[in-house]
């Protein structure tokens, strides 16, 4: 089994770990399960920073210098240096209104590499900025091999966005660390009923919603409590609301709540709150029913999808109907038991499922067949009347930008990263990322084990334009 | 709950495929496997309204009839400047316009409130003194602008006020409206009481000044707030008042210069038949697509 190539992925993203949010998440939590030597597949990031990077470098224990780059053709350079340094077989693009990984895809197809794409999130069809963002999504996605979409309802946004064909097209939910997310060891007295919401406080989130269903709650049930956490420009509004309705001992506001404390806020309450206008999957929903909370959320996007029916509750984003489904969830609340929850949840998601179905998608991807240019084209050109013509031109630029990089660079002059043997020994035990995170959990939780050995890190600058030719090299997990 | 994950799991062999995110990948599907259901949920051209030419011709005639108070104002400008009417037409013109006005509004409003009558009044009192005492600066403001910049400016300045002008309300908010005036509008009158003030500079003296001025303010602010009340009243009075201004509009127009005529009449045609037309034309290209990733639309207003 050793025997076999190792395969490299190179995970590109402008969303980088020390931030929080889903697609980081993804991110990490799918790397990590590549990191083990009985694993054919190893991944190295590369990502854009812009804060916290210095708070990921304490955590590793890393030196790092962090170079500028530009954009768009910009980029060439530096991404052929690591795709022929680190010997990478694919890439893993991640995120649609990611810069760094449509410029990444596009000089990855240039260079002949296969490519996977994942979308994280729903786009509508009618501004000007999804016109927009769209636009480019059909450029990468015309030529991608295979793509990724969180949910159903993602899967049919984004065929519908970019024209591409459903089959090529693979549904691969995320996941939760349940090992991370337990239920409080007792359960809590349903003398007062808690209800938890965790999310930015953003139009998007549905914070209006709250300003209206919140009031209306604490007037119907007299033992109900409500727990915010999370911070935003709704914030206000909701302060305004519990000042004006005279409830503030019973709203707590927390604000923003970091992602290792999200396991003890949410234990201390009994129901969460879910509001979002628009959401391609909710993570946070999973997080929620691991720490065995009965979920009350409205019924937009992939929401449906990600719970059974008995572990959540759906309504329209109406308020009228929030607030019966927050009853009716209060009446479901004494058949709810937090341990069984969790337990289910074990059953119904985890991470190391997601990374075995990611890797058949990276099978599907090296198994098709190699094309040259202008077998690409044509696929280019179909996007449109005036795009289409444009984008192959792109396309021809970065081809001969690329062959003009071969002659000054030739590729045989870039060292070649030798193959890591990983410390611990794999035939012991079988790796398991959930005993390894729990030893850990008490001290440091989020950077139990780091799953990357290296990653790139670069920060945009149009000025240093001349400044990144030589890639950041961060020697992680020594 | 036990017993339900058990069930879950002794289901025949070949299960139905689900829309769900949980539980790995289902057996017999692969991650790819599209059901039929695919696109179930799209819906394609929800919010399309069909519409008729003659109902868009109607519409269109507020456009047009706006179109010419615009000229006619143009007209009314350039007689002065000719120096054909005088100041004291000018006045007459002015108080005759102000109590048609009041007598419109008074005819169309559904209750007569005396209150609303009296607040009116107050205001249009204190807006004409106002106008008084600030005559002399207009009068002098943009004096040092050569004349050639002052008619191209005014020119630039009249065309962004029709084409920013709010056509299906009121700059003036009407008792009973329900929205506030927009932003576009509130610029569109700007340009048009700019356009005044330059115009202004080149009269011959300080009462003309007063006199053009209050015209133009009088039918760019209130002309619209008139034409809604009319509108509002009754349709067919709106649309006989509509033709009648465009007789007259045209006439007086013709009689500045036929070229004139001629452009003014070729916009109204185009406004009336074509565009109307036009539209119809292009409705069939309309694709508009919904479906379940659409963000939620609040269904209350939110009010920062």
């Amino acid at each position: 089994m050793t025997e076999q190539k190792r395969h490299r992925i190179l995970m590109v993203s402008d969303f980088f770990y020390p931030n929080f949010g889903g697609v980081e998440n993804h991110i990490y939590y799918l790397s990590q399960c590549y990191c083990n030597d009985s694993c054919l597949w190893e991944s190295i990031w590369c990502a854009i920073y812009d804060w916290g990077f210095e708070s990921l470098l304490h955590s590793v224990e890393a030196v790092s210098d962090a170079k500028y780059i530009a954009y768009f053709f910009g980029t060439l350079p530096i991404l052929r240096t690591i795709l022929i340094r680190e010997n990478i077989s694919l890439v893993h693009g991640h995120q649609a209104f990611s810069t760094l990984c449509h410029e990444a895809l596009m000089h990855a197809r240039t260079m002949g590499y296969k490519v996977v794409f994942t979308d994280h999130s729903l786009y509508g069809f009618a501004d000007v900025g999804s016109i927009h963002m769209n636009k480019v999504l059909q450029f990468t996605l015309a030529d991608v091999n295979e793509a990724i979409c969180v949910s159903h309802t993602s899967k049919e946004n984004t065929v519908l966005r970019s024209g591409l064909s459903p089959e090529k097209v693979f549904v691969i939910p995320n996941a939760v660390d349940t090992a991370m997310f337990k239920p409080a060891s007792e359960r809590l007295s349903r003398n007062e009923i808690v209800i938890v919401v965790i999310s930015r406080l953003v139009y998007r989130k549905g914070a209006d919603l709250l300003v209206e269903v919140i009031p209306e709650v604490c007037r119907l049930y007299p033992n109900v409590r409500f727990i915010i956490g999370g911070d935003g420009p709704k914030r206000v509004r909701l302060e305004e609301m519990r000042e004006k309705h005279n409830i503030q001992d019973r709203v707590d506001m927390l604000g923003a709540v970091p992602h290792a404390q999200v396991q003890s806020v949410l234990i201390s309450g009994h129901i969460f709150l879910n509001s979002s206008l628009t959401e391609a999957f909710c993570i946070a929903i999973l997080e929620a029913a691991s720490c065995g909370l009965l979920t009350v959320s409205t019924r937009v996007g992939g929401v449906p999808e990600v719970l059974p029916d008995d572990m959540i509750v759906l309504a329209e984003p109406v308020p009228r109907d929030m607030i019966n489904a927050v009853g009716k969830a209060m009446r479901m609340l004494p058949m709810i038991d937090p341990q069984m929850m969790h337990l289910r949840m074990k059953s119904l998601y985890s991470w190391f499922d997601v990374a075995k179905r990611t890797e058949l998608v990276y099978d599907h991807a090296l198994r098709c067949t190699d094309e040259n240019l202008l077998q690409r084209l044509p696929r280019y050109l179909s996007c449109g009347a005036w795009a289409g013509k444009l984008f192959c031109l792109v396309m021809i630029i970065n081809f001969l930008l690329w062959h003009l990089l071969n002659v000054l660079k030739p590729p045989e002059d870039i060292e070649e990263v030798p193959d890591f043997v990983y410390p611990h020994h794999q035939h012991e035990e079988p790796p398991n990322l959930e005993a390894k995170t729990r030893e850990d959990a008490g001290s440091k939780p989020a950077v139990a084990i780091f799953p990357v050995r290296r990653s790139y890190c670069f920060r945009r600058h149009l000025l240093h334009q001349s400044a990144f030719a030589v890639e950041t090299f961060v020697e992680l997990m020594k | 709950m036990e017993g339900i994950i058990k069930e879950e799991n002794s289901l025949p062999s070949q299960p139905k495929w689900r829309k769900v995110a949980y539980g790995g990948m289902q057996p017999g599907y692969s991650d790819n496997y599209t059901d039929e259901s695919f696109l179930e949920g799209m819906v394609m051209n929800a919010n399309v309204v069909k519409r008729d030419m003659l109902k868009v011709m109607q519409d269109s005639i507020s456009i047009s009839q706006y179109i010419c108070i615009v000229a006619l104002v143009v007209c009314v400008w350039s007689y002065t400047l000719g120096s054909t009417v005088s100041e004291t037409t000018l006045l007459l013109l002015d108080s005759c316009l102000l109590g048609l006005g009041f007598v419109v509004l008074i005819l169309t409003a559904k209750r007569l409130s005396l209150h609303l009558l009296l607040h009116y009044l107050l205001n249009i009192a204190f807006f004409i003194s106002g106008l008084y005492i600030l005559a002399p600066i207009y009068y002098t403001l943009t004096r040092s602008i050569s004349s050639d910049s002052i008619w191209a400016l005014t020119v630039l300045l009249l065309l962004v006020h029709l084409f920013l002008h709010d056509y299906s309300g009121s700059i003036i908010r009407p008792p009973g409206a329900l929205t506030n005036p927009t932003l576009t509008s509130n610029i569109s009158l700007n340009a048009s009481i700019v356009a005044s003030v330059l115009i202004a500079s080149r009269l011959p003296s300080r009462l003309h000044v007063f006199a053009v001025m209050l015209f133009s303010l009088q039918i760019f602010l209130f002309a619209p707030l008139v034409t809604y009340c009319v509108k509002k009243y009754s349709f067919g009075l709106h649309l006989w008042f509509s033709s009648g201004l465009m007789v007259v509009a045209l006439g007086l127009v013709s009689t500045l210069h036929t070229l004139l005529f001629g452009l003014l009449l070729g916009l109204l045609v185009f406004v009336t038949f074509v565009c109307p037309y036009w539209l119809i034309r292009i409705q069939e290209y309309k694709f508009e697509i919904n479906g379940p990733w659409d963000e939620a639309k609040l269904c209350f207003d939110v009010t920062e």
